[in-house]
């Protein structure tokens, strides 16, 4: 009897090359892929939106955004995605717990698995927003787009939801992207060409 | 005495002891540079070559200083007469020296020598003259210059008709064109980057300056642009006295409290070019012009799109010429850009100049002269007196001052001899001068309020046209709007900058304006000197008067028609010194005012843009996105050959070894489907979840036929129409709960067909319960296809899976385990007509569910096939596809009108039942083979009833999919054909006119292959 192993592979297997890329010295961008993630698309059923974020409350800890904008639950993150709609996302992602959110929202909300409809990329770095203007339209001032911020955007003609996390520990801002996952491939090298400049760290 | 103001000639009574050591520098090859003075670093000497002759520079310098310093009088040849042109002005309005940069690949031809910075090794050349600038033949045409006057091409190339294209067209495109392009590729790469801002200054002069410093003060987000490498405008060349200290020093000062402004950002070498809807404005930075080659990943240009709420457009004034005799020498420069020469860069443009001026602000022209040393030969002023001002100056100096006009200048490619003088009774004589420098006033510079359509009006007291209407948001302030004084610039700056952040809700202290002296401005209008001789209007053009009086008699007398008549205005400095005097010829030939003449308007770019920098990284492989499938890395590693399907880079075929035609690879994946079992990635089809308790009711309203009827576990091919009643999109939608539908689209239709569910959902019906979400990127999914498809699945999954037809019955749906502890969602269903399943997994295993379809197929030959085999296999079935929903079909047409449901509303029930849509003579999908089994189809050809000549008269249809079925070992396709299902058997001409073939075919049923269906439910 022959074996089948399941090994997982992500879009940008071929196209993330760790190390230092572009422009020599301390690097102005930092880019990683977040694999393995959970990300599920929550849709509150007709005239259940107060009770589905009654139910976000109670297995998330938040409440979900009524508008553009992300909160951030202790495993979980949730991030606007329309009318009466959100992504819940999670960096490191389960069975257990997609069981708890399909169980949790189960006649309230409409869920879509998107764990491997999106990929999602974490870029920081204090050039970041520098190389993040050449593909987004965003005001990415702080008076603008703070922590918590979020924009469903164009990213050079693709379709992006984007957040603004917590700073790190040297007050450099973080930022998210989730983007169709066939188009991550392509997606990197508009990163990587707006990002070369000002030398690109990839996790 | 004559007519004229004599004094005795300038001679050195005026020079300071300053100006004696300011005379230029001796030896060197800068023999016209000045030993002091200057905003140059004369500590950084720059070397740079001009047709290949070396020569220096200083670091500050643009390339057209370096040149003056250098006492280069020739520059260019013109556009049209290849007349000899020198240097005319000092900024982006230049129309005369334009030169080509570079070489190689990074050559760039017609850069105005004016705006491009000297760096060292810089390398120009002249353009547009053979085979030397000095030595052009070309220069014959001025020759011929009564032949070519405006409307030469219109006239002269109308007869006869057929010579246009073989003779008279390519003549003239060899002849035409100004500077050549490299040729190759731009090896440099261009960014496109967004910014935002409450505010956006455009113009770092005394109003800009204020502006900025105003708004940036009250607490608004502002962003300065300035072309220039530096801040200041006009008071790097006028200087001035602003809040008691000098104005470079105020300039700089300035600056510094700009730049330790937080929220203020300068943007240096960055032209605002356009201005858009919603506050989006375009800006050109230049980053790495001013070097040889960029550094390592540095881009050449960027090009910016700027978000503002408001804008204060301080874009000042452009020096305007006069029309006369020779003022197209080289030698005869604007006043400004004298004064600029001498002032900014140290420069002399001419050690003998002569002045022409019509008003008050050309007379700063005799300072600068007298301050660098310069002999100053005579002021022309045909107001016959000085400025109350520099009388005494006058006075003190001996200056000659002569009431008339210049009307003629001498000189040739040495640059100017002398200057003709000609009172105003009609006296002449002739000035000794090296350069003739001309003020006919200012003309604010209103092109950027022109892009929302807002029209300049004139204003008599300074003879120009002021902005009219400008787009919203942005205020024109300054010299830009007419207001030339310094101090009221600076007054008119600062109100605009505070007024624009309190738009914006910033009202912080924004201090006061700066304080300067509000110098006077007379003018008398002067346009065209009347005297005999080539007098240029439009100097890169070359249009001259003669030309619009010409444009006039000849009924063209809107300035629309002149602008196109004689092509004033429609180079690349879109008439920013010519337009003005242009229409104001017109104005007096056609014995109207100016403002009854009108004016044309401007649009973006304000100044040239390089296309690279609009295209930024979208060139090359990064033209546009591209999709990958989930097993696209798989299919690459196996040398699949990809082809673009939209966006999606599609496997086409496998080539195997051996295999040197495409066709051969096709027809083997094919055979190996019919004949064993073959797999291909389908996941490009757009998926979407449908869920919600009204998902069933949704569909049947989206689709022709019934979908709330769908039991749980199985799936159906769905039609849906668009509101016309034409075909959208077709696919197999799957009910996997109640309450949740799984639908797929064509690979091309998804993103529409999304687009329209959304429409559906959120307009039409918002009272449904129903929530949607693409679903296309989640799941790899593969195509199972052949009689071992069985065989190869259960191999795959696990052994307690009943895959037998009745455990799993065709257009069953479920999931499944899979060896390996994984699940799937196994669909049956068949596009190739063969037994097929379609199997899914989430994307990330995507790359294994292929390698390991591969194992378990390996038994059986298992083949992966490329969408070429699939095309194949669905032609040979008679499925429709994208050639047949074409926009333009039925479901009728497409022999699926049965499927159109009677018991149910749906999009384009109504609207489908139109006479022309349910006409008996519509073309309709039926197959097509040639009668000579051993030709070779077509799509796309015509065709007509056997025996009659082909014509629209006789067409009846026309072939849409075609193949080589290696099943049936012929070619065959699908057509459209009028009544073609009553015309099974009959003889038709296939007319193809492209390829230049005509040959007999045959109407047949479209199903080709396994007609009864027994294959796909076996």
């Amino acid at each position: 009897m022959v074996e089948f192993s399941w090994n997982t592979q992500s879009p940008l297997q071929k196209a993330l090359v760790p190390g230092l890329h572009g422009v020599g010295g301390t690097p102005g961008v930092e880019l990683a892929e977040i694999r393995d993630i959970v990300l599920v698309q929550v849709m509150a059923r007709r005239g259940k939106a107060a009770e589905t974020a009654k139910i976000a409350k109670k297995l998330f800890g938040v409440e979900p955004p009524f508008a553009p904008g992300a909160v951030f639950g202790k495993e979980v993150t949730l991030i606007w995605s329309g009318p009466d709609q959100f992504l819940a996302f999670a960096p490191q992602g389960d069975e257990r717990l997609m069981q708890q959110i399909a169980d949790g929202f189960s006649g309230t909300a409409s869920l879509s698995d998107q764990s491997d409809g999106r990929c999602v990329l974490r870029i920081s770095g204090v050039s970041a927003v520098q190389a993040m203007a050449k593909f987004l339209s965003i005001d990415f001032d702080d008076r603008a787009f703070p922590a918590g911020a979020a924009a469903a955007t164009s990213l050079d003609h693709r379709a992006a939801n984007l957040w603004r996390t917590a700073d790190d520990p040297n007050g450099v801002p973080v930022y998210h992207i989730a983007i169709f996952t066939s188009f991550a491939d392509s997606l990197y090298g508009v990163i990587a060409d707006s990002s070369l400049e000002y030398g690109l760290k990839v996790a | 005495m004559s007519g004229y103001i004599e004094s005795q000639p300038l001679g050195r009574t005026a020079a300071t002891e300053d100006a004696a050591a300011n005379t230029p520098a001796a030896g060197a090859t800068q023999s016209h540079r000045l030993r002091a003075g200057g905003l140059i670093d004369r500590q950084k000497p720059l070397g740079f070559t001009f047709d290949g002759k070396a020569m220096t520079g200083y670091a500050g310098d643009t390339l057209a200083s370096a040149l003056v310093a250098n006492g280069v009088k020739l520059v260019a040849r013109s556009f049209k007469y290849h007349r000899p042109r020198g240097i005319m002005t000092a900024g982006p309005e230049e129309p005369s020296a334009l030169v080509e940069m570079r070489g190689g690949a990074r050559r760039e031809p017609n850069t105005r020598a004016t705006t491009q910075e000297l760096y060292d090794g810089l390398c120009a050349n002249s353009q547009n003259r053979w085979p030397s600038l000095r030595r052009d033949f070309m220069a014959v045409n001025s020759l011929l210059s009564p032949i070519f006057v405006a409307g030469f091409y219109y006239k002269t190339f109308m007869w006869p008709a057929k010579f246009w294209e073989a003779i008279y067209e390519p003549m003239i495109r060899r002849a035409a064109g100004l500077g050549k392009s490299a040729g190759e590729a731009d090896p440099d790469h261009y960014d496109k980057v967004w910014a935002h801002c409450d505010v956006l200054v455009a113009g770092a002069g005394p109003t800009g300056l204020s502006a900025a410093l105003a708004a940036g003060r009250a607490g608004a987000r502002v962003i300065l642009v300035e072309e220039d490498t530096q801040l200041g405008g006009r008071l790097l060349s006028d200087g001035g006295e602003i809040d008691g200290m000098q104005a470079a020093e105020w300039v700089q000062r300035t600056e510094a409290e700009l730049n330790a402004l937080p929220n203020v950002r300068i943007m240096k070498r960055t032209c605002l070019f356009g201005v858009y809807d919603g506050g989006v404005h375009g800006a050109l930075e230049r980053v790495a012009d001013h070097v040889p080659v960029p550094g390592p990943h540095q881009v050449r240009q960027r090009l910016w799109r700027i978000v503002a709420r408001r804008s204060v457009v301080g874009a000042g004034s452009i020096e305007r010429p006069v029309v006369f005799p020779g003022n197209d020498r080289p030698g005869v420069m604007m006043a400004s850009a004298v004064r600029t020469y001498i002032n900014r860069f140290a420069a002399l443009p001419g050690r003998n100049v002569a002045l022409f001026t019509n008003n008050d602000d050309g007379w700063r022209t005799v300072e600068a002269i007298h301050r660098a040393g310069g002999q100053l030969a005579a002021v022309v002023d045909p107001r016959g007196q000085a400025p109350v001002e520099y009388q005494s100056l006058v006075k003190a100096s001996g200056l000659r001052v002569l009431s008339g006009f210049v009307s003629d200048v001498r000189g040739g490619i040495d640059g100017v001899r002398s200057v003709t003088v000609t009172g105003k009774d009609g006296r002449r004589q002739e000035l000794a001068a090296d350069c003739l420098a001309v003020s006919g006033g200012w003309n604010p510079n209103v092109g950027l309020s022109c892009f929302h359509r807002g029209r300049p009006e004139w204003r008599e007291d300074i003879a120009a046209f002021v902005p009219g209407d400008c787009p919203p948001g942005m205020r024109m302030a300054g010299a830009a709007e007419g207001t030339f004084a310094l101090g009221e610039c600076l007054r008119a700056g600062h109100a605009a900058g505070l007024a624009a952040a309190s738009d914006c809700g910033f009202t912080e202290d924004g201090g006061s304006a700066a304080e300067a002296g509000d110098e006077a401005y007379a003018i008398s209008p002067l346009w065209q000197v009347p005297a005999k001789g080539k007098a240029f209007v439009d100097f890169q053009h070359d249009v001259t008067a003669s030309d619009v009086t010409l444009a006039q008699r000849e009924g063209y007398e809107s300035v629309e028609h002149l602008k196109r008549y004689t092509t004033l205005g429609m180079a690349t400095d879109q008439g920013k010194t010519s337009n003005i005097n242009g229409l104001a010829i017109m104005a007096a030939v056609s014995g109207r005012s100016i403002p009854q003449t009108g004016t044309t308007i401007y649009r973006s770019p304000y100044s040239p843009v390089a296309i690279g920098a609009f295209a930024g990284h979208n060139r090359d492989e990064n033209f546009h996105a591209w999709r990958l499938a989930p097993s696209h890395q798989w299919a690459a590693a196996r040398g699949a050959v990809f082809v673009d399907a939209g966006l999606w880079k599609r496997a086409q075929w496998f080539p195997q070894p051996g295999e040197s035609d495409w066709l051969q690879s096709v027809s083997r994946e094919v055979n190996a489907v019919r004949n064993g079992v073959g797999f291909c990635d389908v996941s490009t089809l757009g998926k979407v979840d449908v869920r919600g308790g009204d998902a069933g009711v949704f569909l049947d309203r989206v689709y022709i036929n019934a979908f709330s009827s769908l039991a749980v576990g199985r799936a159906r091919y769905g039609l849906m129409l668009r509101e016309d009643g034409i075909v959208m999109d077709d696919g197999t939608t799957s009910r996997l709960a109640e309450d949740h539908y799984f639908m797929t689209t064509t690979t091309a239709k998804a993103g529409p067909v999304m687009q329209h569910l959304e429409f559906c959902r959120q307009v039409l019906w918002p009272e449904l319960d129903v929530q949607l979400s693409s679903a296309t990127d989640q799941w790899a999914q593969f195509s199972i296809a052949g009689p071992n498809t069985r065989a190869l699945l259960q191999a795959l999954c696990d052994p307690d899976e009943d895959l037998s037809n009745e455990g799993f019955p065709f257009m069953g749906v479920r999931e499944v385990k899979l060896r390996g502890g994984m699940k799937a969602r196994l669909f049956r269903i068949s596009f190739s007509g063969e037994m097929a399943f379609e199997i899914s997994v989430p994307a990330r295993f995507g790359n294994a569910m292929a390698e390991n379809l591969m194992i378990a197929g390996k038994p059986f030959g298992v083949t992966p096939y490329g969408t070429e085999a699939l095309g194949v296999m669905r032609i040979e079935k008679g499925h429709v596809a994208g050639p047949e929903l074409n926009g333009i079909s039925t479901a009728d047409d497409l022999g699926l009108g049965k499927m159109m449901s009677k018991k149910k509303d749906f999009i384009g029930r109504i609207m489908a039942g139109r006479e022309a849509l349910t006409a008996p003579d519509r073309q309709v999908v039926v197959g097509i083979k040639p009668v000579d089994r051993n030709r070779r189809l077509r799509s796309g050809a015509r065709i007509v009833p056997k025996g009659e000549r082909p014509g629209p008269e006789t067409d009846q249809g026309y072939t849409t999919s075609i193949c080589f079925s290696p099943t049936l070992n012929h070619w065959l396709g699908l057509a459209f054909v009028q009544r073609g299902r009553e015309r099974f058997g009959e003889i038709v001409r296939i007319h193809d006119p492209l390829r230049g073939e005509e040959y007999d075919a045959e109407i047949c049923n479209p199903v080709f292959y396994d007609p009864e269906g027994v294959r796909q439910r076996g």
